[in-house]
């Protein structure tokens, strides 16, 4: 699990896509390895279904090139090219039973009937569902039986790689972890590359071999989840990745850094090149409060104003004196903080567990 | 659909609906181009223009009472039709009710009827119970045509209507007639104002129904008709293109109404 | 009872429902029952015979019958054939366009059917427009359709092409893009989406615009009267005529019947097969 990749299978150079003077896409560049798990993540807006639309077959970027094993594949359409995608709405055929929805790319391609049946029940039982839905109408199937037979059908299709267009983000949450886990045991069945879509980092972070974040049109950051979870590039990326303290900054002198807001001083572990001004991301769960906090480097004095209860976890909002800012800081459930609301508290942070980022 | 060769057919399809929309008012074309033919006997090129036609058409009395004739009914086929369509479509698409499926069916199969055929039992039913024909036999034989276009004009409206505004109007204390005034009827007004500008124009033409129904009275279409199968006056084309004039005018006064609606929608929300 | 009576929506339900009842199932049934009446009867009182029926299929009615039905079968050909891509831009491409496009559609049915039919007869007439034109433009004349069973068709394909339109455009913005995507994608040729995805999907458009089209031309009256002249007569011609000039109720309701029934089977096949609910509401 390095950011290492093996032979690309898919290769994309200087993509961009235009809708008139808009710009959906804006210069990609991005190797995928074969046989692994990548993930697009980004906000809505942030181009990811424009890119996944181009690499299926279905839009043309307006320029730069796709390049699959070699070939440029840009003006090759979908239903020539050798991936498929899983919608995300699935995309099921109403009108025909879930056995003729998954033998349809094999009726397509010619494959005889009594073949096709056999690969059916195949998939059937790789994918748990029972034999008995063969018959049945993708109707009268729950929203996780749809899921299943919509990844039958595309396996059914035999591609090398294959596209998800965010295709558990209409399902509860229970549902949504079982899937994510069930999609990574096939992936690894099936040793086939996928690529997968989502705004949710947490479903990318569960999935996959490597991730890119995504916002307004541009591959801010590619690497392997830990990666980006240690280092995130800049702002965006740090806050994609869920709650964090985010305070805006000036450089002071080497690893000294100084609030905007209150001038309070912090200092850093490391800096990026040539840095001026910026944020430092903090993220709750690093944070100590009360009397362990005392002692650290980082310290902002506040009071506790609430707390929420987050499961496994309790989460705990600060308000800092002199600027008011909400921080947040996180216990894990079976050792909280002890003292009360409205408690007068200071609460730090070791130099190397903060991130200064540049934008 | 995907990429790139899409980009062929979208223009054929363009052209082919432009084609379909001149074969659409071509007729009607020809119509205005006859009314304003000097000549007893039509013939194109038209080579005298002429207005003369028109002047008649204003000045004849019994052209007076055509387009009478047709207005009243007209007008009283939109009241009486938009009435009953409203809670018709109530009917049709807000409530659930056992029976629902069988009303929906029977009140859309006039649509689907014969109209001739429909004229012609009409006729037999008015006579078979005593009742002389006349204009107002006519009103009765167009609503059951048109009720149920509008009804279903409405209920397009109704459909997206949510009943959780009528429950919370009555929630907050409104009476059921209060609810129906102050919020159903001015939700739905938009499907109520365009099923009644369809219910005028749908009688203001129509001609099956009025043959069979107006018994000594006769309304612009019936005259029209027997011209055209009697013998060729030019008062035929020049009636039709008033007529057409009329359509065109009830659809734009309705638009300038909507816009005006909208606008004053606009501003009542702007602030 | 009572308590079904009760119910809002039954209530709703009860004017139109009278309306309907007084003006159109009555007359239906007492239609039913003149069919059933000893021939140039005028009252419902006689003993009830078959005798019109009898007299209807030992005569040549059927040529009349067999007409509209093939003139009514060649138009909803026709009107699929030439609806269908206008149908498909506006349910796919126009975006919002396709309401000025509806409009513009919409208006001629609002203009009453024989106006526009006569405006066939200017355009067709000898000397008329088409013919006019050219003459004036390249001197050529060619024979007019005009009073021929071509101007018929013209006349029904022309007067019920927004009945047909209709329906395709809801049928066809009833198929999701993403399910002919889909199918597409996984590696299905144009041909194939259309055939396997397009046409299942979109069949209770192109089935409520056929049926609709082929009943409605089955009792048309005046394309054949306005346009055809007396080159074909079609059934609802010989209703006409049974109930006004050969002054014979049973037979004319006898006949009114049997294009009733017909029509009425296909009617029942339509609205056993689709949800009205979910065309109407698009829910």
């Amino acid at each position: 699990m390095s950011s290492e990749i093996s032979e690309p299978v898919l290769q994309l150079r200087n993509i961009v896509k235009k809708f008139g003077d808009f710009t959906a896409v804006d210069d990609i560049n991005l190797d995928i390895g074969d046989g692994e798990f990548f993930t697009i993540v980004g906000p809505s807006g942030s181009g990811k279904t424009t890119m996944i639309r181009m690499l299926v077959g279905m839009d043309r970027p307006s320029s730069g090139d796709i390049i699959l094993r070699g070939q440029r594949i840009n003006d090759v359409p979908a239903n020539k090219r050798p991936t498929c995608m899983v919608f995300q709405s699935l995309a099921l055929f109403p009108h025909k039973t879930v056995g003729e929805n998954i033998e349809f790319p094999m009726k397509i391609a010619g494959v005889e009937p009594g073949k096709r049946r056999e690969r059916a029940d195949e998939l059937l039982a790789q994918l748990r569902l029972p034999l008995a839905y063969y018959s049945k109408g993708v109707n009268q199937c729950s929203g996780g039986e749809r899921q299943r037979i919509a990844l039958a059908r595309a396996l059914a299709y035999d591609p090398d790689i294959l596209f998800f267009d965010e295709p558990l983000s209409s399902l509860d949450f229970r549902l949504r972890k079982t899937l994510e886990k069930e999609l990574k045991d096939i992936h690894r069945e099936t040793k086939k590359t996928f690529v997968y879509i989502t705004h949710s980092l947490e479903e990318a972070m569960v999935m996959s071999d490597r991730i890119g974040i995504m916002n307004a049109g541009e591959m801010i950051q590619v690497g392997t989840p830990a990666e980006i979870y240690d280092a995130p590039r800049n702002k965006f990326v740090g806050e994609f990745m869920g709650e964090v303290n985010t305070i805006e900054v000036e450089r002071v002198s080497e690893k000294h850094v100084r609030s905007l807001s209150d001038g309070t001083e912090f200092t850093v572990a490391r800096e990026p090149d040539n840095f001026e001004r910026g944020y430092l991301i903090i993220r709750p769960e690093i944070v100590k409060i009360g009397r362990p906090a005392e002692d650290l480097p980082n310290r902002v004095h506040g009071t506790v104003f609430n707390d929420y209860s987050l499961g496994s976890r309790i989460q705990y909002q600060i308000r800092s004196k002199s600027d008011q800012y909400q921080w947040l800081v996180e216990r894990l459930q079976d050792e909280p903080y002890e003292g009360k609301l409205d408690d007068e508290v200071y609460i730090g942070w070791q130099s190397e567990d903060a991130i200064l980022v540049s934008d | 659909m995907q990429a790139g060769k899409t980009n062929f057919a979208k223009p054929l399809i363009l052209v082919w609906t432009a084609c379909i929309v001149i074969f659409l008012y071509t007729p009607m074309v020809s119509v205005v181009l006859a009314s304003f033919s000097r000549k007893r006997y039509f013939s194109f090129p038209v080579e005298n223009w002429d207005t003369r036609w028109y002047e008649k058409a204003f000045t004849s009395l019994s052209v007076r009472d055509l387009l009478f004739t047709s207005f009243s009914v007209a007008a009283l086929v939109t009241i009486c039709s938009v009435v009953l369509a409203f809670f018709g479509a109530l009917a049709f698409a807000r409530y659930d009710w056992k029976g629902r499926k069988l009303f929906q069916k029977i009140v859309l199969l006039p649509i689907f009827f014969p109209q001739a055929v429909l004229g012609l039992a009409l006729l037999l039913w008015f006579s078979e119970l005593g009742i002389i024909t006349s204009w107002v036999t006519a009103v009765f034989a167009h609503m059951i045509w048109i009720t149920p276009i509008v009804t279903l004009i409405v209920s397009i409206q109704v459909y997206s209507f949510d009943p959780a505004l009528e429950e919370a109007a009555m929630d907050m204390g409104a009476t059921r007639l209060q609810t129906l005034r102050d919020v159903t009827i001015p939700v739905l007004s938009p499907g109520l104002i365009s099923g009644g500008v369809f219910a005028f124009l749908l009688s203001w033409g129509n001609f099956p129904l009025s043959l069979f129904t107006t018994g000594a009275d006769q309304t612009v279409p019936e005259w029209l008709y027997a011209k055209m199968v009697s013998g060729y006056t030019p008062m035929v084309p020049t009636l039709g293109s008033l007529m057409m004039a009329g359509a065109a005018i009830s659809l734009f006064v309705m638009y300038i109404l909507y816009s005006l609606y909208k606008m004053r929608q606009k501003r009542r929300f702007a602030a | 009872m009572i308590r079904w009576l009760m119910q809002p929506g039954v209530r709703a339900a009860v004017p139109i429902s009278i309306l309907l009842l007084l003006g159109f199932i009555g007359p239906l049934l007492m239609v039913t029952g003149y069919s059933f009446m000893p021939p140039r009867t005028f009252s419902l009182t006689g003993t009830p015979t078959l005798a019109n029926f009898i007299s209807i299929i030992s005569d040549s009615y059927y040529i009349s019958f067999l007409w509209s039905v093939g003139l009514a079968a060649i138009t909803v050909l026709i009107l699929l054939v030439i609806c269908y891509p206008v149908s498909y831009g506006m349910a796919k491409m126009f975006g919002p366009w396709a309401n000025l496009v509806t409009m513009i559609i919409a208006v001629p049915l609002l203009v009453s059917e024989n106006i526009r039919l006569f405006g066939w007869v200017l355009f067709l007439l000898k000397n008329g427009i088409a013919d006019g034109s050219l003459q004036y433009l390249f001197g050529i004349h060619l024979p007019s359709i005009l009073y021929k069973v071509p101007a018929i068709i013209l006349g029904l394909v022309y007067v019920y092409l927004p009945f047909m339109l209709f329906p395709l455009v809801i049928g066809l913005s009833m198929v999701p893009n993403a399910v002919k995507e889909a199918a597409f994608d996984l590696g299905a040729s144009r041909f194939q989406v259309f055939r396997e995805i397009e046409v299942p999907l979109a069949m209770p458009g192109i089935l409520i615009g056929s049926l609709l089209v082929f009943v409605l031309a089955l009792g048309s009256l005046a394309e054949s009267k306005i346009l055809g002249g007396q080159a074909v007569i079609m059934i609802a011609d010989d209703i006409e005529s049974a109930f006004t000039f050969a002054q014979n109720w049973p037979k004319g309701a006898m006949l009114s019947l049997l294009l009733i029934s017909s029509s009425g089977c296909l009617i029942f096949f339509l609205f056993k097969r689709i949800d009205l609910d979910r065309i109407i509401g698009r829910r």
